[in-house]
């Protein structure tokens, strides 16, 4: 039990180090805000008015107070998810404007990833299982050749084919004309804009898993384990799944928590390319605009996904090996 | 009727990278109910991969190439893998050789049994676990362990719950392949006693693979000796201690000796194994043998039955022919090759000269925090010895004796908790404890290791002239023509010669003597006072071990050098060292001049380490 209340006890402290890293970056910065939104409002080179200055700040309630104060109120509003206003969605909430991206994300990608893993690790321990087969050789020369594609570069493709070329999907967006919510029209809309840039990420990202997963398991297979399960007369698929597979599926785990973790930071350049209104194009705006709140919002959020999914790897990982729990 | 009869088997690896390999070279033996078989031979030899041919677990690219096993008068040779399942565990189980590794370590044990007994018996639930219990008890473990991890038991424990899981379904025939292997002498020694005791109780039949021909003397009823892929010599355990008849077999029992002897002499095998992917003419042991005639050289010696045994020999059927006594010689006992022998004269007068390396009540205690609490670990507690110029001190102790906490603090990479230890060097005394950098470089100079592993103490991505200069460039600044005479002469003075031939090879290209060599050379580089040699014969072949125990013999008699050797085994350290320090727990239980106390141990645990050592004589 100490085990997982060890990895919780850094868990939080991790988290607490995160949270006051997010606050004190921005802070390190050269330039003020508002003076850079003025800067933006009123062009490059125009004289900046202190009063257009002041008024932003006023309204941006930049906090004038000492930083331990600036700490304890960032904090406090932390606690009741209040972030500020976004520059570029002026005057929307950054919590409304992550709101609305959110779950586009997170059911794109998620699906993805986890079909992605799903696969890759099948994929992967049928091909160490049946090494050297043609099976094997298609599996892994076609994972090593997709592994050189760039993902925007096969969403542009596919964007151009499936999109423009073949008119099957459409081109941009989330959804056309439906209503938002829980309604059949909608859902069918979400559902063809969401195809090809799940497409793009299901050609992608299994790669990793499959090769990963197949040499493991040719790895494990040479194990003495695996020598005895067979001269114990084990059927085939035990000594493939509860002996091979089992064990080699071990350091896939880890890899695929902090991968889930990651779906917050969303699919920035799938999203982009296809104009898709999840996290992912949300932050490459941020970036662009120089939009603070709304990157600072985003960034603890991706930290804490990664966090979150660090925490459930090493929770999880205790209790698939049961040497972990005892190594410390 | 026979159980097990091999025929003319032959197995064949065929990698893609390299030439064809024939591993097992028609070999035929057979094995009777209950009979216990005992299958020797170097690494190399040939005796794992047939032990795997036998089980039918041979994994690409080997394959069995020709001829036939027979098990239980059905053909198994090409049985196909459906119909061999139902054989396997119930009639033919195993314990591998590196039994660490041979459990699931993500399932408990228990379910590991569970899975065998399930698939091949009726027992379900209840049953079995019972079943479970009446295996632990018989090999004496507490049946609590049946819901531990593998990696929550002991060496010596896994290996006993592997002798269990082999049990478990009352076989009629257990491949033991080496089984014991890494354990610890004394560990190894109880286990192999219950072995043989199970199986005078239930009466299943063994073939005992091993390297180590003391063990299977002492277990075996009927022996097989392995080299370079054929069985050269098969008689009972009795017959072939009295009367060996191949040369190989002799060297064998050469490696052996008895440790109480006011002079012991072992024997090795000068040479290495034939490289079996190439074709040879004559018999493969003849350029090793001393025995050797003509007709070796040309003729490959059949297997052909001999004083009621088997041998694959033409010196020893020609000398045992009518009147061939005459022509060829008596048939000898002993091997005629290169010997070691050591006296115990030698050591009274080591026993006299100046210490170089004074240890004084030197304790360690390891302190572990975890949060607040500190657990503390007594490594080693009030330890007193000296070592001379010259001599050789022997610590002797299984593992967590403490002896190797104790080569860390006198190798200066810990410090002593309480105690200190010091160096008499050439610059005056010297505190050793916990060097950091510079200090810990200027020491090495003085102190050199030589570690147990030769297979992994060498970069394999440089030639052995580089690795060698690498000590020679660090601490004299040798450079061009005058290093490479010195690395020359490092070769040479480890008797790898001519030196040009070794100066340009990967360390991966040596035998494990070979190897060795190359290590120790590495710790003269600096010309050193002192050398910690760290077990390091303990994973070289048996026959030999003694060149190596020869060449640390020879570096103290001729270059004053003294040796700290840390070992489990009271052989060697008879043959090696003047003085003996049995270590148990961190403390010291016995100490003095070695033949003392191997003669007359006061201690109980002395004697339970002399006890282990197999002893066929």
């Amino acid at each position: 039990m100490t085990y997982f209340a060890r990895k919780f006890g850094f868990f939080l402290a991790t988290l607490w180090a995160v949270v006051t890293l997010n606050f004190l970056i921005p802070r390190l910065q050269p330039g003020d805000p508002a003076e850079i939104m003025v800067k933006r409002m009123a062009g490059k080179d125009a004289a900046l008015d202190q009063a257009q200055v002041e008024a932003m700040r006023a309204m941006l309630g930049t906090p004038t107070d000492s930083l331990w104060h600036q700490y304890l109120s960032y904090l406090g509003e932390l606690i009741h998810g209040n972030f500020g206003l976004s520059y570029t969605y002026y005057p929307f909430p950054v919590t409304e404007v992550i709101a609305q991206a959110f779950w586009w994300t997170i059911v794109l990608v998620t699906v993805a990833q986890v079909l992605s893993f799903v696969g890759g690790v099948v994929l992967g321990a049928y091909a160490a299982w049946r090494r050297n087969s043609r099976f094997d050789s298609v599996v892994t020369l076609g994972s090593t050749f997709l592994g050189t594609l760039q993902v925007f570069w096969v969403s542009l493709l596919l964007l151009y084919v499936f999109g423009y070329s073949l008119g099957w999907f459409p081109t941009s967006g989330g959804y056309e004309e439906a209503t938002p919510g829980w309604n059949w029209p909608f859902i069918q809309e979400a559902i063809s804009h969401s195809f090809l840039p799940a497409f793009a990420l299901l050609i992608v990202t299994p790669i990793g898993w499959i090769l990963g997963m197949r040499n493991t398991m040719i790895m494990n297979l040479g194990e003495d384990y695996i020598r005895l399960a067979k001269a114990k007369g084990l059927p085939d698929r035990d000594v493939a799944l509860k002996y091979a597979a089992r064990n080699a599926l071990l350091p896939s785990v880890t890899g695929f928590a902090l991968a889930l973790g990651g779906v917050l930071g969303g699919a920035i350049l799938v999203e982009t390319v296809f104009d898709y209104p999840g996290l992912g194009r949300l932050m490459g705006e941020a970036v662009e605009q120089k939009d603070y709140p709304l990157l600072q919002a985003l960034m603890l959020l991706t930290t804490v996904g990664v966090l979150v999914a660090n925490l459930a790897a090493d929770l999880l990982y205790g209790v698939l090996d049961p040497r972990a729990r005892r190594a410390e | 009727m026979t159980l097990l009869d091999v025929r003319d088997l032959s197995v064949r690896y065929e990698p893609k990278a390299s030439r064809p390999l024939d591993a097992v070279q028609g070999v035929t033996f057979s094995i009777e109910p209950g009979e216990f078989v005992g299958l020797i031979g170097e690494s190399g030899s040939g005796k794992t991969t047939l032990g795997t041919a036998v089980l039918r677990l041979l994994q690409r690219p080997g394959r069995i190439s020709g001829g036939s096993i027979e098990f239980n008068g059905t053909d198994i040779t090409d049985l196909p893998e459906d119909e061999l399942r139902s054989l396997r565990w119930r009639d033919l189980s195993t314990v591998f050789q590196s039994s660490m590794n041979s459990l699931n370590p993500v399932v408990r044990v228990e379910g590991q049994f569970r899975d065998a007994i399930e698939q091949h018996s009726s027992l379900r639930g209840e049953a079995v676990t019972r079943r479970i219990r009446e295996l632990f008890d018989m090999v004496i473990i507490d049946p609590k362990f049946m819901t531990a991890f593998p990696h929550e038991l002991s060496g010596g424990m896994r290996q006993r719950v592997n002798l269990a899981l082999a049990l478990a379904l009352d076989p009629k025939f257990i491949l033991l392949d080496e089984p014991t292997t890494g354990l610890d002498v004394v560990v190894q020694h109880s286990i192999l006693e219950n072995v043989r005791r199970l199986q005078a109780e239930q009466g299943f039949a063994v073939l005992f693979i091993s390297h180590d021909i003391g063990t299977v003397l002492d277990l075996s009823d009927r022996i097989l000796v392995m080299y370079a892929g054929r069985i050269v010599e098969d008689q009972s355990a009795g017959a072939l201690l009295r009367e060996p008849l191949h040369p190989y077999t002799k060297g064998l029992l050469g490696s052996y000796g008895d440790p109480r002897d006011e002079i012991v002499k072992i024997t090795y095998v000068p040479g290495r194994p034939p490289d079996l992917s190439r074709s040879m003419v004559g018999c493969s042991f003849a350029p090793r043998c001393p025995e050797r005639i003509q007709v070796c050289l040309e003729e490959d010696p059949p297997l052909v039955p001999l004083n009621g045994g088997r041998a694959a020999c033409h010196v020893a059927v020609l000398q045992r022919a009518e009147d061939g006594a005459e022509t060829f010689g008596e048939p000898k006992r002993g091997f005629e090759g290169p010997q070691f022998v050591k006296t115990a004269d030698e050591s009274r007068s080591a026993l006299t000269n100046e210490v170089v390396l004074s240890v004084e009540n030197v304790s360690k205690v390891f302190e572990r925090r975890r949060g607040l609490t500190v657990t503390r670990t007594q490594a080693v507690s009030d330890v007193s010895f000296e070592l001379r110029r010259g001599e050789v001190t022997a610590l002797v102790g299984q593992s967590g004796s403490g002896k190797s906490t104790l080569a860390k603090m006198i190798t200066g990479v810990e410090t002593p908790t309480q105690g200190r230890i010091v160096f008499h060097g050439p610059d005056g005394d010297r505190l050793v404890s916990g060097f950091k950098g510079r200090a810990l470089r200027a020491y090495r100079s003085d102190v050199q290791m030589v570690f147990q592993d030769p297979y992994s103490s060498i970069n394999p991505a440089k030639r052995l002239g580089y690795v060698l200069s690498r000590p020679l460039v660090n601490y004299q600044g040798l450079k061009g023509e005058e290093l490479r005479e010195r690395v020359k002469e490092l070769l040479e003075r480890v008797a790898l010669t001519p030196a040009e031939r070794f100066i340009n090879r990967y360390g991966y290209e040596l035998s494990g003597g070979q190897r060795q060599r190359v290590i120790i050379a590495k710790a003269l580089a600096v010309e050193p006072e002192i050398i910690v040699a760290d077990e390091p014969i303990s994973s070289l072949d048996v026959s030999i071990r003694a060149e190596i125990l020869e060449l640390l013999n020879d570096l103290v008699k001729e270059n004053d050098v003294s040796i700290l050797y840390i070992t489990h085994d009271l052989l060697s350290a008879r043959m090696l060292s003047d003085e003996v320090i049995v270590l148990n727990g961190g403390k010291v239980v016995e100490k003095g001049p070695t033949l003392g106390v191997i003669r007359a141990p006061k201690d109980d645990y002395t004697r339970s380490l002399l006890d282990a050592i197999p002893n066929p004589f």
